[in-house]
């Protein structure tokens, strides 16, 4: 038995599927089917910008059988083991029939090769389906952007809601990761737009804009926040492939300016060095967070910088933290977040560290004043 | 072909019982196979509205009995085709419904392997069982498929779920059915109909007639009950070794009533002999104890 509760087998073939997986995959509900261990677990796999859910279900009893699988419970005719599916499909399924008739329980790549085989199956089913809706402006749609790469579909039908189609275009054919230095991403991070059709509204007169909206791999926001973009509006009677050029075209230069601030914020940081000494800990690659010791007396606290990727436009927040002082539940002493100071953007950066030294030194007076008052024993002070 | 589509599944309650019975004492995961036979069942009410349209076949599937196999991959491989020189030695003139699965701990829909098991056993050829009481000659494919599971949350608390699935050709898809858990007691009397005995003994009349009615009768069909008792005979003969029908009749005839009777007799004398010689031993250990008594003082 391994660490994990699994047999080693099951273990090891999770682990790299965990490693290797070209999405960012979850595991949960893991659980026993019998009296041999841990043996079947429940997988997160991103889709569509959503996840789906499959049980993975090895049999600790019987090692040398491959793992079965139950897809959700939208997708009961997903059949990825029969050979049914029609053109491409067929194809597909030969490749995960493959997999599974030449099992090894030694080979620590199967599991991986499965859920990656199926999940491209269940790709092109998904396709298939929102192929065969019987709309004519999706069909349009499908038929304009299918030349686009790694465009996911998934088509919702949930009994009571209204039938919906949903696309995941992926957008900008960069590479982030390449652009920041010393990238600590493992997953490449990529910006997707979300577009969601209703369809089945058969007697609407106009066909009404779809549901837009940006989405991205969540560690980017480290980076670039696609909240904070405004969308193009959508055009009566406009089409995808018309839509997307115009919006990929502006986000690249907002995603290669994102990558500008790095330094920008990297040189604030060095600018605060004069005035508060070297800190304690900084985030070396993208220069949100710095903190720094302080001192005012006898009082020493930390001050902590947290600065958003929209600065310098966004003045940094600050927070301070007693080093004396400690609430009944043994937290730290903290003030709340400091966003309301005296802040222009065009200033220099040496310019911005001094006005904060500044109000920083007053601001300490406040927050010694509310540690020692809320504490329960006063401590030692020194008078003033 | 024309999917025929069920309308329930009966079970008896001692064949769901024990089938529960053999999952949940299994240390892993279970499958098998499940046997019985479908029926034609003449609607029995008879709607008022004649526009309501009432489905013309009633079929009723009943399981009558299921096989389960000691490891997984027993009749099927990893890619759930069935391997039917693997499933024939089991069948021996049993007809097949279709199979079940258990597995702890899932969810309760059919996984990527059953779904192939599924849809492989019901296009093997010449596993198609008749149809009884049907006006045309027609025939069942295996499409049944029982699957059993725990739920994924609950630990402390033994809970089974199962439910019952035919799989249907043409859109490749399971359509869950009803199950009907017949049992003993005068309302569900008329479910019993569509059970039938299977037993390898031949079947022999009980006449409850008195005797002399019989002797009278018994000239006239003495050719016919000859014959009659030789064919038994040799039914008899396959399963038993120098047993003559004459001795299996007293078991269940009117004279195994007198047997019984003189059993029971024999019984109670056998009881009242016990009793009088416990008396017995009452009174005299009485008269010893009384002795030493006197004795001692």
């Amino acid at each position: 038995m391994s660490s994990d509760g699994f047999p080693p087998f099951i273990s090891a073939q999770l682990r790299y599927l965990l490693d290797h997986f070209p999405h960012k995959i979850r595991v949960e509900q893991v659980r026993s089917g019998g009296s041999g261990g841990l043996d079947r677990f429940t997988l997160l796999i991103p889709y569509c910008l959503d996840y789906i859910k499959w049980d993975v279900i090895y049999n600790a009893e019987y090692p040398f059988a491959p793992p079965d699988i139950v897809f959700g419970p939208e997708d009961d005719d997903f059949h990825p083991l029969l050979m049914t599916g029609s053109e491409g499909e067929g194809n597909l399924n030969s490749g995960s029939r493959n997999i599974l008739s030449d099992w090894n329980n030694k080979d620590p790549t199967k599991l991986q090769a499965l859920i990656q085989e199926l999940r491209d199956q269940y790709m092109f089913y998904q396709r298939r389906r929102a192929g065969e809706v019987d709309d004519d402006r999706l069909k349009f749609e499908i038929s304009t952007i299918l030349p686009r790469e790694g465009i996911e579909m998934h088509i919702s039908s949930v009994a009571e809601k209204a039938e919906e189609v949903k696309f995941a275009v992926p957008l900008m054919d960069m590479n982030i990761n390449k652009m920041v230095h010393a990238c600590p991403w493992r997953h490449p991070q990529k910006i997707y737009l979300q577009v969601i059709y209703p369809v089945g509204r058969k007697y609407a007169s106009t066909a009404s804009a779809p549901r837009l909206k940006l989405m991205s791999t969540p560690e980017l926001r480290a980076l670039f926040s696609v909240d904070d973009v405004k969308l193009p509006s959508w055009l009566d009677g406009m089409c995808m492939a018309e839509y997307l050029p115009n919006l990929e075209e502006s986000l690249e230069k907002q995603v290669r300016e994102a990558v500008s601030l790095i330094d920008i914020r990297r040189r604030f940081i060095e600018a605060l060095v004069p005035f508060f000494g070297r800190p304690l800990e900084a985030d070396p690659v993208f220069c949100g967070k710095a903190t720094f010791l302080a001192s005012s007396g006898s009082f020493v606290f930390l001050v902590h910088f947290l600065i958003s990727t929209q600065f310098p436009k966004q003045q940094p927040a600050l927070m301070l933290q007693s080093l004396l002082h400690i609430s009944p539940q043994g937290v730290p002493k903290k003030s709340p977040l400091l966003k309301d100071y005296p802040w222009s953007p065009r200033w220099e950066a040496s310019q911005m560290a001094e006005r904060i030294l500044d109000f920083a030194a007053d601001e300490c007076l406040n927050f010694k004043r509310f540690c020692s008052d809320s504490q329960p024993q006063p401590q030692p002070q020194s008078q003033h | 072909m024309d999917d025929l589509v069920l309308q329930k599944i009966a079970i008896s309650g001692p064949t769901l019982a024990s089938m529960i019975q053999r999952l949940s004492s299994s240390p892993a995961d279970v499958d098998g196979l499940l046997f019985g036979h479908v029926t034609y069942i003449a609607p029995s009410t008879l709607p008022d509205d004649s526009a309501q349209s009432t489905p013309d076949s009633q079929l009723v599937a009943t399981i009558s009995g299921f096989l389960s196999f000691p490891s997984l991959l027993s009749f099927y491989d990893s890619l759930g085709r069935v391997d039917p020189s693997r499933l024939t030695p089991h069948l021996d003139r049993k007809t097949l419904l279709g199979w079940f699965s258990s597995r702890r701990n899932t969810a309760l829909r059919p996984s990527m392997r059953e779904s192939s098991v599924t849809h492989s056993l019901f296009s093997i050829p010449n596993l198609s069982l008749p149809i009884q009481n049907a006006n045309s000659n027609s025939s069942f494919n295996p499409s049944i498929f029982l699957l059993f599971t725990t739920p994924a949350h609950d630990k402390f608390i033994q809970t089974n779920q199962y439910r019952a699935f035919q799989f249907q050709s043409p859109k490749l898809s399971f359509s869950p059915v009803s199950i009907d858990i017949v049992n003993i007691g005068p309302a569900f009397r008329g479910h019993y109909g569509s059970f039938s005995p299977t037993s390898p003994l031949p079947f022999l009349d009980c006449e409850l007639r008195n005797l002399t009615a019989m002797h009278e009768d018994r000239n006239e069909e003495n050719l016919i009950g000859m014959k009659q008792a030789s064919k038994y005979q040799s039914e008899l003969d396959l399963n038993a070794e120098g047993l003559t029908i004459e001795r299996l009749r007293r078991l269940i005839g009117p004279e195994a009533v007198n047997y019984t009777a003189g059993l029971e007799d024999l019984y109670e004398k056998m009881l009242s002999k016990i009793e009088s010689l416990a008396r017995h031993v009452e009174a005299s250990s009485a008269k010893v104890l009384e002795q030493t008594h006197s004795g001692a003082y």
